[in-house]
């Protein structure tokens, strides 16, 4: 079981005078679960999870984000592992070596990117998680790796090696087809640009075939929510529930409704306030918010004072 | 260039200028420089293509056009406030003395081409802008007639820390006022606008000379952080126009819009330039020129996006369309991009067509005659930049010349 | 796809950067005299003619002034034609090429194994011509092209064998001497290059390729290609270029004439790859008749400075012309490309569409010009260009120019230029991509829309000196 661990979290917007958003976040996330990250407007839910990806516009002031690995995690690595090789202070890692160990941002707003196909995009993130992972875990000893290609001038400007990297075409298609399936997508999808002219249903059902296709430890879904109608709501709840049960994976779920926790039902369900998470609770503590809204637990935390 | 050097110009003649409208000593050293950089300046760019110059300024025969002590002009200046001073320089000295001396050739150098130095050494007329700061006027107006052989122009507008003023200026060509001048005729026309921190300055310029005229016209404005200098430049007379029109960005957070008309028929040359420079952080431009062709005229266009290495965060957008109405016209277009730093959006566009001939038919076949049929869609090609020109007034101005050109 | 994936693999870098040992049979003088214009024709064995047409191009150069007074020109205070070696002819037996690459001398066979040529050869294209310093060293073509009556040689042979056209063609009607200083210097000192014929009605079906190798230092290299296509024939001729880097600058300064008969349809492709003490000063122009369709597809990576704009006159009714220029610079180099148009019939058409990329402190230019003759009705043109910036000490410039005297025409010109966005990159990071491949996979996507337009194999070649250029700063 992997763990993401969220310890007393402080951010800020990375410039000079940056306005402080984190004020002390504490959140475990186990693989498995489902959270539900609630708040009004401006309490940080979209702040936490950039900061969990390594976002550049935030610079972390205090606290920790750690992640906790076990065997099963790492079934895929073929070196003898330390100690080390299990707990990752994130912090300290790239973006893309923190999604290269498990973890997944599904953006709000997606960026589109014109000219790059979704299924040339898919395959290139691949190949380099596993490459990624071969260094993470392997340290320097990786590095000779790719030295061979001397032999590429022999070739022509209109031939090349055999060698395709480290996942076929063949084998990708396949994992893709099925992965597609399961979120009700068309496959046409895969040659349209990525994200570029998509509409907001589309791209959150993007957002979830990639977290399909790199199968994270723990997804971190920002507003997956907002901009779908009920057809796309159902199917999109039905790919986040397939991580989980497929997969195992941890989701953080943040929301401002109720509506996508009818189909995605959380453990655990958590209210935050002025950057900080200020109630935690069960699926329950959900359909309060909605009938309650925000207010009274506010005056609950600051009672608590 | 020395080759233009005008024998009837001697210092005698700048002292005898400045003298007669009792100058203070600093305006006529400015002058006296002028004169000294005509030795070296030369004649304002042009566009150059293998085998072809756009505009030929060497054609002009300036000893003929230049007759410096005969100017005459008649203008009327309207503040439609007493919170702004709106008068000739000659009545400003006294009060505003230092305002002036701080800001004229503040923003454009006299030596900065041939043309320049020689209106900074010889104007007579003009206007003095001046708004106080937190100031806010809408009806500065000048109307200016020109009267004689050559006319040199110069303006300053000088606006404070949070003022906002719009000043409309047209020119045209003087009838009745003085013995009829025969032949041809030279107007040169200078702008400083100097805007201040959070001022906001629209300078609108329609120009209507006789098409016995040559012209030459150069605007420039400078932005302290938060201002916004828009220019309207609509040209309609004369036989070669010659206008530019810049902003140079220097405050952080300054804006810049340049709208440009021109209407061109018979014979008509228009050079027309629009430029801006980025220099500052968070700068926004958005240059917009359209123009009509029918006859022999011809149109020439440049409008020059430039963003300098320390401009963040620059928006920067540029569109030229030209309307072509008659197959013997020209008209040749550079809308050009430098571009130094990367955080930057940046476009241009230019098009060069006719009316369209799907749209003339469906009018057609809505019993309109073709004549109105066409006006009326030169009318709606113009109606894009109509719809940037704030002031109603000026924007009637405008139309009304449009539709007396369709005549 | 795969085909483009497996490329990915190749280093690309040791294919251009090795170096050979200099051996020549014959070397001029550094510089440029008559003296060396005619000793260059008696090596060469010319009739008296072109003696003279050189003789006449170097007058020319000799007046002529540099393009130095162009807004914003590049840099070129360096090139000192007197410090050039315009003619080393190399160390092989058989003037005009070999047909056998085993005949050609180890060093110069194994730069173009390296390169790639033969293996190209032999599985994609019609004919293949290999120059080396200033001289064709290997020529060949298909057997069933030669059998149609289709020519494709050495230059300097068909100044001998084919002497009546080349004669009509060379430097007359489209590259005269007096064009520019660059072309000028080209009709006194040029050597090498190809001479390509096509007979009426004739489809040479796959590409001709040409690559030009210049390996000393301190060289210059002037090879002249001139394309004949008659009525109704369609060929596509491709073009490769490279060096190995030296202290010392090189220049290549090629003239290209390209004559498109009435419904003929020729593709010229280059991918420049020269190194970054080149410079690269070239005249390319194209004449199309009627229903004559010319196509310009230039790739501009290497160089140190480059100034290019092929140019195509639309001459006769309905000719049309399509130019893709790809411009990349990085760190001392300074792209300066684009296309030129004359419409001079009516019905005429063209496109452009350029994409350039400038980063690490390197500049590129979209410098063109259209030209719509009075009377050209019904002709269109539409020029697009975009540009994607890295960094702020990089420059990115975009300078059309546009000559309408004609009023039934539809011109439009765009540009846009923009920046690699922040956003963009940490969202393809989050997906596990590093810094460097999600740069690289934006900059792909900024050109793919040209790309897919391209044939496979340039196509293919381009997107790998694109990767390569990507690695060799980002790293």
């Amino acid at each position: 079981m992997a763990t993401l661990e969220i310890n007393d979290l402080h951010a800020r917007v990375a410039e000079e005078g940056g306005e402080r958003i984190l004020r002390g976040v504490d959140l475990t996330v186990n693989s498995g679960e489902i959270h539900a990250l609630m708040g009004p407007n401006g309490s940080g839910k979209s702040t936490t999870a950039k900061v969990i990806a390594g976002h550049p516009a935030y610079e972390v002031t205090d606290g920790e984000i750690l992640l906790h690995l076990d065997e099963e995690d790492v079934a895929d690595v073929d070196v003898d592992l330390d100690d080390d090789d299990y707990h990752w202070n994130l912090l300290e890692l790239e973006p893309n070596e923190r999604a290269a160990l498990g973890i997944f941002l599904g953006f709000q707003y997606p960026a589109e990117i014109e000219g790059v196909t979704m299924t040339n995009f898919l395959r290139q993130a691949l190949n380099a998680k596993a490459d990624e992972r071969e260094e993470l875990f392997e340290g320097d000893e990786a590095d000779d790796a790719d030295d061979e290609d001397d032999a590429g001038y022999d070739t022509s400007p209109m031939e090349g090696p055999a060698d395709d990297g480290e996942i076929g075409v063949a084998e990708f298609q396949e994992i893709l087809s099925e992965k597609m399936e399961l979120l009700d997508m068309d496959e046409k999808f895969m040659q349209r640009y990525l994200n570029a002219g998509f509409s907001g249903g589309e791209k959150k059902q993007n957002e979830v075939l990639q977290a399909a296709m790199l199968e994270p430890v723990v997804a971190v879904l920002d507003e997956i929510d907002s901009g779908l109608d009920i057809d796309r709501l159902q199917d999109v709840s039905k790919g986040i529930n397939a991580l989980r049960d497929e997969q195992g994976t941890g989701i953080l779920q943040i929301t401002h409704y109720q509506r996508i926790l009818d189909y995605v039902e959380p453990d655990h369900v958590h209210v935050m306030l002025d950057g900080k998470v200020a109630k935690s609770g069960g699926a329950e503590l959900a359909e309060q918010l909605e009938a309650d809204g925000y207010d009274w637990v506010r005056e609950e935390a600051f009672a608590d004072a | 260039m020395s080759t233009k050097a005008i024998e009837s110009l001697s210092e005698d003649t700048v002292r005898r200028i400045a003298d007669e409208r009792d100058e203070p000593e600093w305006l006529l050293e400015a002058r006296l420089d002028a004169l000294d950089a005509l030795e070296t300046a030369a004649l304002p760019d042009v566009i150059q293509t293998p085998g072809r110059r756009w505009t030929d300024l060497e054609a002009l025969d300036f000893e003929a056009l230049v007759d410096p002590l005969n100017q005459s002009d008649a203008t009327e200046r309207t503040a439609g406030d007493d919170e702004v001073v709106v008068l000739p320089f000659t009545e400003a000295f006294d009060e505003y003395g230092d305002v002036i001396e701080a800001n004229f050739g503040s923003v454009l150098d006299a030596d900065h081409n041939y043309l320049t130095a020689l209106s900074v050494a010889l104007f007579t007329t003009g206007t003095f802008v001046y708004v106080p700061e937190g100031v806010d006027v809408e009806d500065v107006k000048v109307r200016a007639e020109m009267n004689s052989r050559s006319l040199f122009s110069q303006t300053l507008v000088v606006a404070e820390e949070s003022s906002s003023v719009t000043i409309l200026e047209s020119i045209t060509s003087g009838d009745g006022s003085g013995e009829r001048v025969d032949g041809d005729r030279y107007f040169s026309n200078l702008v400083e606008v100097v805007a201040g921190e959070n001022a906001n300055v629209q300078f609108g310029s329609l120009q209507n000379l006789d098409d016995d005229t040559y012209t030459y016209s150069l605007k420039r404005g400078v932005t302290d952080t938060y201002a916004a200098i828009d220019w309207i430049e609509s040209n309609f007379g004369s036989k070669l126009t010659r206008s530019d029109v810049e902003t140079e960005l220097n405050g952080d957070g300054s804006e810049s819009q340049i709208v440009g008309t021109f209407f061109g028929t018979d014979d008509q040359h228009f050079d027309i330039n629009a430029r801006v420079w980025h220099q500052a952080e968070h700068t926004t431009a958005d240059l917009v020129t359209r123009g009509v062709l029918d006859d022999v005229a011809r149109s020439v266009y440049e409008g020059v996006q430039d963003v300098g290495e320390d401009a963040w965060n620059t928006s920067s957008y540029q569109r030229e369309n030209t309307l072509m109405l008659s197959d013997d016209a020209e008209a040749d277009a550079s809308p050009k991009l430098i571009i130094h730093n990367h955080d930057t959006e940046a476009s241009h566009s230019a098009t060069v067509g006719q009316v369209d001939a799907e749209d003339l038919f469906y009018l057609e076949s809505r019993t309109i005659n073709p004549r109105t049929a066409r006006n009326m869609l030169v009318e709606g090609f113009f109606v894009p930049v109509f719809e940037e020109i704030a002031v109603d007034e000026f924007r009637d101005d405008v139309e009304e010349l449009v539709v007396e050109r369709l005549q | 796809m795969s085909s483009q994936d497996h490329l990915k693999e190749t280093n690309t870098e040791e294919r251009f950067e090795f170096k050979k040992e200099e051996k020549s049979a014959f070397k001029s003088e550094k510089g440029l005299t008559e003296e060396t214009v005619r000793v260059i024709s008696e090596d060469k064995d010319e009739p008296e003619w072109m003696l003279e047409r050189r003789l006449r191009a170097l007058k020319h150069f000799q007046k002529m002034p540099m393009p130095t007074d162009w807004p914003e020109a590049p840099d070129l205070s360096e090139v000192d034609i007197d410090e050039i070696i315009p003619y080393i002819r190399p160390d092989i037996d058989v003037r005009g090429g070999v047909d056998d690459w085993t005949e050609l001398p180890e060093e110069i066979k194994d730069t173009f194994d390296k390169l790639g040529i033969p293996e190209a050869e032999k599985n994609a294209l019609s004919g293949v011509g290999a120059q080396y310093e200033s001289e064709i060293v290997y020529q060949n073509m298909q057997e069933r092209w030669e059998e149609k009556g289709v020519i494709f040689c050495d230059m300097d042979k068909a100044v001998q064998e084919h002497e009546e056209l080349v004669k009509e063609y060379f430097m007359t009607k489209a590259v005269p001497p007096s064009d520019n200083k660059f072309a000028a210097l080209h009709g006194a000192i040029w050597s090498g290059g190809s001479f390509v014929y096509v007979p009426e009605d004739t489809t040479v079906d796959m590409p001709i390729q040409a690559y030009f190798r210049m390996n000393s230092e301190g060289m210059g290299q002037f090879e002249h290609t001139l394309i004949i296509a008659e009525e109704g024939s369609e060929v596509h001729y491709i073009e490769g270029c490279s060096a190995p880097k030296y202290s010392a600058f090189n220049l290549h300064s090629g003239g290209v004439e390209v004559f498109v008969g009435e419904d003929a349809h020729v593709q010229y492709s280059t991918v420049q790859n020269w190194s970054k003490n080149t410079y690269n000063l070239n005249t390319k122009r194209a004449i199309a008749e009627k229903g004559g369709r010319m196509e310009w597809i230039s790739g501009s990576m290497g160089s140190k400075a480059t100034m290019l704009y092929p140019s195509t006159i639309l001459k006769g009714r309905g000719a049309s012309d399509n130019h893709i220029t790809i411009a990349m610079a990085g760190e001392g180099q300074d792209i300066d490309t684009g296309a030129k148009v004359y419409h001079n019939a009516p019905d005429t058409k063209s496109t452009v569409e350029s994409k350039s990329i400038a980063k690490d402190g390197g500049r590129t230019n979209y410098r063109g010009l259209v030209h719509i003759a009075d009377g050209a009705e019904n002709s269109s043109t539409a020029v697009e260009c975009d540009a994607l910036m890295f960094d702020n000490k990089s420059t990115s410039d975009t300078m059309p120019y546009m000559e309408i005297n004609e009023s039934k025409v539809d011109v439009a010109h765009e540009a846009t230029v923009g920046k690699i966005g922040d956003e963009d990159i940490f969202y393809l990071q989050s997906r596990g991509l590093d810094d460097d491949d999600a740069k690289q996979m934006i900059v792909s996507g900024f050109i793919e829309p040209i790309t897919e337009e391209l044939p496979i194999e340039y196509a293919v070649e381009l997107n790998r000196l694109v990767e390569l250029e990507m690695e060799g700063s980002l790293g």
